[in-house]
This record gives structure tokens, C-alpha cells and sequence, in this order.
């Protein structure tokens, strides 16, 4: 029998050989591909509907499409926790279909979309040492895992308190604060901006970035357009269970996709708008569309 | 009447055999059938009872919602068995000698008929759950002049099921995505999954505190009538089972407490 808590069969996560150290050179970072994908619901509801994607590792992308179009539905499948009526989802060229969820949760991190439905310690730092632990993290790495990543999503000061005594957007930074603790190579966020004022977005961005700057693949839901276009360099949109747009935030936010856009109940960012009008693009800086607003009216 | 002139997405009729039985009905039906598996004596009311029930649903094809219910009850059906075959107190009538451990044929019986009971009684109420919406059980309680409170709280109940249902499997699912192996050994399972019926509790609670205070947001007590939308049938059928249901069942009360009292 195995000391409690440890799980033999997840592979011990990288780093966690050097006690104390916090691994600077990130684990092997899969490349994920989803090849022609459907799924239905048991009870009928067809979520997806051939979908393929190829995500290089490294990349950062964002879901984007209307609520029901299946994304929530997408990401799961990444981990295993739905498995495909139809077609494959490969992590390295892998088939992860024998794999247990266990296994690939030390690959692949899932912060879902509803803190609620997946926070359930007593207190902060308990809960997010939960998904560390499971992958066999004990003593002072684990310790220091739980201080980065309260430290990431600035939860510092409430470590020893009840997750259900934080405000909703607090909880929301504990769940992704949980996932992000278990430095998995890829980083998965359902929805991570939702329910955040300005300073939380902030902390959302900064996340994202650092994970990105580490050569993380990052992967977010998102109903934020301004989120979307500052952080992801790829941007998927995902219709009635199926992508209808596929390309950089620069192509998918063009005023020629605003029609697709729009059929997907989506509205480009504003600086896209802007961009298009001052004939700078769909991404442009913020300094530039000043930069044209001021040079007066003949560029407009 | 003249709701039927209304368009078929209002009145959406249930059709086929007791399901669209009026839900007062069938609530009265569930009483004496709770009643009577408790209230028979021996192996009678369990056994009448899951016939009873076990005819209906297949009459009204919901066998397999049935089964599934049973399934999901095993757990406490099997631990009802095993206690009771080890542990029955004053059971002196062993079935063999396993170590310390011995089974009594006085215990498995007792907890056999403790099962049935169970079962029967709980498959009665399943049985309104699976042939009933909640729109219509709530019209007809308001119908029936109920208070508004009062429904709420039977409609709050009844939806906490789903529910709570649909709740644990997500958060399930969310401890799943960090790594909790759900696929292991039971005592690996069930060490896991024990920690999250705090939240699951605690989640469907606050979800229904919502819902009230976004109920009376929209003037759920205001005084006066409501105007129902559906309005769940109310046939002579009904009405005769209806009313021979709370016969049987004052009938069943009074024959018992005369049994007691002689
Ligand atoms: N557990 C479930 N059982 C049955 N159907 C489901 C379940 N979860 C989602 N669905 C259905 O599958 C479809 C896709 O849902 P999904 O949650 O993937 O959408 P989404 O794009 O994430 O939406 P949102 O923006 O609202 O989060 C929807 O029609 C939804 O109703
Ligand atoms: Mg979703």
C-alpha cells in the first residue's frame, strides 16, 4: 500500500525530484490535436460536430462563440473528462482515449468555468493544494507552489480563510489560483474574466502572460473581446458546435469576418472597430489609434 | 375550459398511462402506497406495494427510470442487508460461523423485509417523479388552493433533486480535472468523493435561497390569483382514484390504530 494520498499511477510531476525547487525549465509541452471531434450528450444534445484543431505547444489561444456553442463541451475533451462519440483527441500524436483523467490532469490543467462547482476545501490554501497533492507534491515544494500561486492571482491575505467567505470574483481566482498550482504544461481556463472588475482582469492577463512567457500552450474560454485580442495570439470561433473562425486575433477580428462575427452573436473589440476605420488593422495599439485620432480628421 | 384554446407550447399535455394522470392524483396515491408498505403488517405491505408500483411504471413505461433509481440505491440497501445479517440484536440463529463474524437467518430475513419496505416506499415516490413535471404538479397544488409558500417549498424539494444531481457530477468532474482518482480502488473513491458533499449540500441550498429571493424580486407573494398557464388534467378517472386512494389510506390509519387500541 502507498503513503495516503499518494497516487501511483500519476506520474510525479516534473521538478518534483529537487525538493524546495521550483522547476525553471517547464516540462515537456504536448502538442494537442482534435481530429474531426463529435460528441452528444447522453440524453441527446449534439455539442459538437466535427471539429478539429491542431494546437502547437507554446500557442495561446482563445474559444470564443456564443453560449451553447458547444465550448465548455471542447475543452473537456482535452482532458479526458468527455471522451468523443466520434473521432480522436491526441496529446503528442497519443490517442488519449486509455487514458485515465488522473493521468492527463497532470498534463493538461482545467479551471472550470463555475468556481462554485469546484471549490469544496475548508480553507484557501487547503483548496489549493488539492490538485498538487494528487499529483504526489509534498512538503516544501508544495508549501511554495501554494504561496506562487496564491501570490499570482493576489490571494495572499485570505490563505487561511473559507473559499466560501470570498467574494464571487475572488473565488473565481482560487479556482484558476488551484489549477495553476499544479503547473501543468498546459493551462486551461473556462471563462476566467467573467465576473471580474479591472483589477481582476489584470491579474487574468498577467497569468496568462507568465504562463505564455514559460512556453506554456494556454487555452481560455472567453466572452471578453478586449480580453481575447490583448492576450491570445489565436483565436478559435466555435458556432452551434462547430469552428466558424480559425486564425490570429488580426484575421478573426478583420472587418471582413465581422459578418461571421456577427452570425455568432459576437461583436468585434472596439480597437478592431477603430482599427478598421483608421486603417490600422484590426489590432492595432492603443498608441497608434491615438496617434491617428490626433493627426485629425483626413485619416478617418 | 378555455385554456385549451391556448397554443400547444403552453399547454404541452403529458400523454400515455398515469403520466398524464392528474399529479394530485398520483401525490395521493404515493401517500397510501408510503403508508401502507410501512403500515401492513409482515411481508404484505412491502410486497403489495412493489407490485403495485412495479405494474404501474411498466404500464406506464418507466421501468428503466425505476431501475436506475434502484441502482442508485444499493449502496444503503446493501448496508441495510449487511448490518442487519451480522448485527440484528437478539438474533440467536446463526447461518454459519465466519471467524467472530455470524450471520443470523433471523437478521438476513429482518433485513430483507427492511429492504422491501425501503424500496417499496421509495420506489413510490420515484414513480411520481418520473411521471410528473413540476410545472404541472405546482399547478395543480395552486389549483387546489395551496399557499403560495407551501408550494414553493414542495417545488423548491421537488427541483433540489435534479439538481444536486447535476451539481455533484460537476464538481466531481472539477476534482477529476485536478488529478483525483476516481478510478482506483473503492476505498480510494469513496475517500475521495466524501469531502465533496459538504459543497454539494451547501451549493443547493444557496441555490434555492436564490431562487426564493429572486422569486419574491418578482412579486412571488403578491397578494391575488394567479393565472395558471398549464392546466394539468382533472378527468371523473382521476377524481375516483383520487378519492379511493384517501379512503384506503384513512381506512388503512383507522384499521391500524383499532388494532392497536383492541
Ligand atoms: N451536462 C450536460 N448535459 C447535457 N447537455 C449539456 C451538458 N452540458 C452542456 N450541455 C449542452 O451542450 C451544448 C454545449 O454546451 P457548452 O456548455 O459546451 O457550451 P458553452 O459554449 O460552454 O456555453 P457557455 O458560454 O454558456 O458556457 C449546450 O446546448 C448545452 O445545453
Ligand atoms: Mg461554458
Amino acid at each position: 500500500m502507498t503513503s495516503p494520498g499518494s497516487n501511483p499511477r500519476v506520474p510525479p510531476a516534473p521538478g518534483s525530484n529537487v525538493p524546495g525547487s521550483i522547476p525553471r525549465v517547464l516540462p515537456h509541452v504536448p502538442s494537442i490535436e482534435v481530429e474531426a471531434v463529435s460528441f452528444a450528450y447522453p440524453e441527446g444534445t449534439r455539442a459538437l460536430t466535427d471539429v478539429s484543431l491542431r494546437i502547437e505547444p507554446g500557442e495561446t489561444l482563445a474559444i470564443v462563440g456564443q453560449n451553447g456553442s458547444g465550448k465548455s463541451t471542447l475543452v473537456r475533451h482535452l482532458n479526458g473528462l468527455l471522451r468523443p462519440t466520434g473521432g480522436r483527441v491526441l496529446l503528442d500524436g497519443a490517442d488519449v482515449r486509455p487514458v485515465h483523467v488522473a493521468h492527463l490532469a497532470a498534463r493538461v490543467g482545467l479551471a472550470f468555468q463555475n468556481p462554485d462547482r469546484q471549490l469544496f476545501a475548508g480553507h484557501v490554501s487547503a483548496e489549493i493544494e488539492f490538485g498538487p497533492r494528487n499529483l504526489g507534491i509534498r512538503g516544501a515544494e508544495l508549501a511554495e507552489r501554494v504561496a506562487l500561486a496564491l501570490a499570482a492571482v493576489g490571494l495572499e491575505s485570505v490563505a487561511t480563510a473559507n473559499p466560501y467567505d470570498l467574494g464571487y470574483s475572488r473565488r473565481k481566482l482560487l479556482a484558476l489560483a488551484s489549477v495553476l498550482a499544479m503547473r501543468t504544461p498546459v493551462l486551461i481556463l473556462d471563462e476566467p474574466t467573467t465576473g471580474q472588475d479591472a483589477r481582476g482582469v489584470a491579474r487574468v492577463q498577467d497569468v496568462v502572460a507568465r504562463a505564455a512567457a514559460e512556453g506554456r500552450t494556454v487555452i481560455a474560454i472567453s466572452h471578453d473581446m478586449r480580453f481575447v485580442a490583448e492576450c491570445f495570439r489565436r483565436v478559435v470561433v466555435m458556432r452551434a458546435g462547430r469552428v466558424a473562425l480559425d486564425g490570429p486575433p488580426s484575421a478573426v477580428f478583420a472587418e471582413a469576418a465581422w459578418p461571421e462575427l456577427r452570425a455568432s452573436y459576437l461583436e468585434p473589440p472596439l480597437p478592431a472597430v477603430a482599427g478598421a476605420r483608421l486603417g490600422l488593422g484590426a489590432t492595432p495599439t492603443g498608441g497608434a489609434v491615438v496617434a491617428a485620432l490626433a493627426a485629425g480628421p483626413r485619416n478617418r | 375550459m378555455s385554456m385549451t384554446r391556448l397554443p400547444d407550447y403552453v399547454v404541452r399535455r403529458p400523454s400515455g398511462f398515469y403520466r398524464s394522470t392528474n399529479p394530485g392524483t398520483k401525490l395521493v396515491v404515493a401517500a397510501l402506497e408510503v403508508l401502507a408498505a410501512f403500515l401492513l403488517p409482515g411481508w404484505i405491505g412491502p410486497a403489495v406495494v412493489l407490485a403495485a408500483v412495479l405494474a404501474t411504471a411498466a404500464v406506464a413505461r418507466r421501468l428503466r427510470g425505476l431501475a436506475t433509481f434502484g441502482l442508485a440505491a444499493s449502496p444503503i440497501v446493501g448496508s441495510i442487508l449487511l448490518v442487519n445479517l451480522f448485527l440484528l440484536p437478539g438474533a440467536s440463529d446463526p447461518i454459519a460461523r465466519l471467524g467472530p463474524l455470524a450471520p443470523t437467518w433471523s437478521g438476513l430475513w429482518f433485513g430483507l423485509q427492511t429492504v422491501a419496505r425501503l424500496l417499496a416506499f421509495s420506489s413510490a415516490i420515484a414513480l411520481v417523479y418520473l411521471t410528473t413535471t413540476v410545472d404541472d404538479l405546482l399547478a395543480d397544488l395552486s389549483r387546489r388552493g395551496l399557499g403560495r409558500r407551501a408550494i414553493f417549498v414542495v417545488g423548491a424539494a421537488v427541483q433540489m433533486v435534479p439538481l444536486t444531481i447535476e451539481r455533484a457530477g460537476e464538481i466531481l468532474d472539477a476534482q477529476r480535472a485536478r488529478g483525483m482518482d476516481t478510478e482506483g480502488r473503492i476505498w480510494r473513491r469513496a475517500r475521495g468523493v466524501l469531502p465533496l458533499a459538504g459543497p454539494v449540500v451547501f451549493g443547493a441550498l444557496t441555490e434555492v435561497e436564490e431562487r426564493t429571493m429572486a422569486l419574491e424580486a418578482r412579486a412571488f407573494s403578491a397578494p391575488g390569483r394567479k393565472t395558471l398557464l398549464r392546466v394539468p388534467r382533472n378527468g371523473r378517472i382521476d377524481r375516483f382514484l383520487l378519492w379511493a386512494a384517501l379512503l384506503a389510506l384513512v381506512a388503512l390509519v383507522g384499521i391500524r390504530v383499532a388494532g392497536r387500541l383492541g
